[in-house]
């Protein structure tokens, strides 16, 4: 396996997404139906259940419960911190997860951020982009919402990262609540978001498209906003906006994936080496 | 003779500092457009419920109109349509533009809970423009992060376009924009415009 099948794996999804990429939005006829169709699930399902949740559930607890699965996601932000080598923030986001899970009582209670430890945001969709994979086309899954092909994967992929999957494991009688705080939870907590995107879109589905496809843009760069952007911008009046993310032809995306993860790959290398020589410390420690 | 010659390099050297602190005033210029708009920001959140929403309409128009370059934003946010638009129609677009900006910001910046703006650093972008970063920290959340893209008009600068946490509102409302001009037209793209405006008034 190692390196050479990972890369491989990596150089297929790089194909597949690179495939979809000619327009950063080609199915947007089916995007539109199932747009609609989430916001009617919305509107009449999830609305007013989280609605209900939020009347029934004192904020203390509505507070306790966010905690708690955001403090499950820091296994995942640990992950990818490791997988995108960014190692001091992946440390820093363990002694968080360490520091709620412990003495924030299972993470109901958000210690770290007391103490100015803030959570990074990272997913192994933002993973994927560091190693060079394109972002593909804009996809809208039902009950979900807002994806694009590398997404996708990437979503599976946390989600097999996360403990809270695995709640079922321990019983079916644990498991649903759970799933079902989880999402009444995200619903109740999307509410200002929801209200923002009525009350300002001309166009509600493009109004979404755009500011997902830039947000995620945003994360991939880790909040750094270029300088260029709006020269771009007024240089590119008479192109695509959202177009500027996927310009690069197959070859360039190749050659930079495959530098992106020769570097990710010494990166690891080092690691190893300094974990081999600890050992032999550790090793030599004891035979004195 | 003596003195007519001090006199002229002192008028030379005091033209030069003269032009030295103009340059300094220019480039600090920008910023001080961002720190005076969000300074009335706050102003008018802090007075907000008093206000109401056309007693915050009114302060607010004049602080936009003089930091953005409303025209401009409302001709790069229908791109190359702008082109296919008459005079009249270029006009109608500007001036209902301006007012849902000013709406916008009259119906989102209502109240006051202790939020406050930092300026936090500029650069300058290839084309002559320059971009504040700056951050609104909110009491009980993260940080918001807003980037100010400003451009020369005239002998000031303007707010051509606004990065919120990442995401470009020129860009945004020139997708949407575009499309609505494209699939329904001039004046279905107008009459949407409206209805936001009414609706900001009426909440």
């Amino acid at each position: 396996m190692t390196k050479k099948t990972l890369a491989t794996l990596i150089c297929s999804i790089l194909f597949v997404a690179n495939a979809q990429a000619k327009s950063h939005d080609p199915y947007e006829s089916f995007n539109r139906k199932m747009y609609d169709f989430n916001d009617s699930v919305d509107t009449y399902v999830a609305s007013p259940l989280a609605n209900s949740y939020k009347f029934i559930t004192p904020q203390l607890v509505q507070t306790g419960v966010f905690n708690f699965f955001n403090n499950l996601k820091g296994v995942n932000v640990v992950l990818n911190d490791v997988l995108q080598a960014k190692f001091s923030q992946s440390a820093a986001d363990l002694g968080r997860f360490t520091l709620n899970s412990t003495a924030g009582l299972g993470g109901f209670i958000d210690v770290a951020k007391h103490i100015g430890l803030e959570q990074s945001d990272e997913d192994f969709d933002q993973t994927l982009a560091v190693w060079g994979v394109p972002q593909g086309s804009y996809l809208v899954l039902p009950f979900v919402g807002p994806n694009t092909v590398r997404g996708m994967p990437a979503t599976a992929f946390d989600a097999a990262a996360n403990p809270a999957s695995y709640a079922s494991a321990i019983t079916y009688y644990i498991s649903a609540p759970v799933q079902v705080m989880s999402a009444l939870n995200a619903r109740a907590n999307a509410e200002g978001s929801l209200k923002f995107i009525n009350e300002a879109a001309l166009d509600k589905y493009v109004f979404t498209r755009e500011s997902f496809l830039q947000w995620r843009k945003s994360l991939e760069n880790d909040g750094k906003v270029s300088s260029t952007i709006d020269d771009d911008l007024m240089l590119t009046e008479e192109k695509s906006v959202s177009g500027l993310n996927l310009r690069l032809n197959d070859y360039k995306q190749f050659e930079i994936a495959a530098k992106s993860f020769g570097s990710v790959a010494q990166k690891f290398d080092l690691t190893a080496q300094n974990f081999e020589q600890a050992t032999r410390k550790i090793e030599h420690l004891k035979h004195r | 003779m003596r003195l007519t010659k001090l006199a002229v390099v002192a008028f030379i050297l005091n033209s030069l500092l003269a032009t030295s602190v103009f340059a300094q005033e220019e480039s600090a210029s920008a910023r001080q457009i961002i720190d005076k708009f969000q300074t009335d920001l706050i102003t008018v959140m802090k007075d907000g419920k008093k206000l109401g929403y056309s007693g915050r309409y009114d302060k607010l128009e004049p602080a936009v109109i003089n930091s953005h370059d409303l025209p401009k934003i409302a001709r790069i946010v229908v791109g190359k349509e702008w082109e296919k638009l008459n005079d009249e129609q270029q006009k109608k677009l500007t001036d209902v533009f301006s007012k849902l900006s000013i709406a916008s910001y009259a119906h989102n910046f209502k109240e006051f809970g202790g939020e406050t703006f930092t300026i936090d650093s500029e650069e300058e972008t290839k084309m002559g423009g320059v971009v504040i970063h700056s951050h609104l920290d909110l009491p009980d959340d993260k940080p918001v992060k807003f980037d100010y893209m400003l451009k020369e008009k005239g002998s000031s600068w303007r707010i051509i376009n606004i990065i919120a946490n990442g995401v470009s509102d020129l860009a945004l409302k020139r997708s949407e924009y575009t499309a609505i001009l494209q699939r329904e037209g001039f004046d279905t793209l107008i009459a949407k415009i409206n209805e936001k405006i009414d609706n900001y008034a009426k909440q």
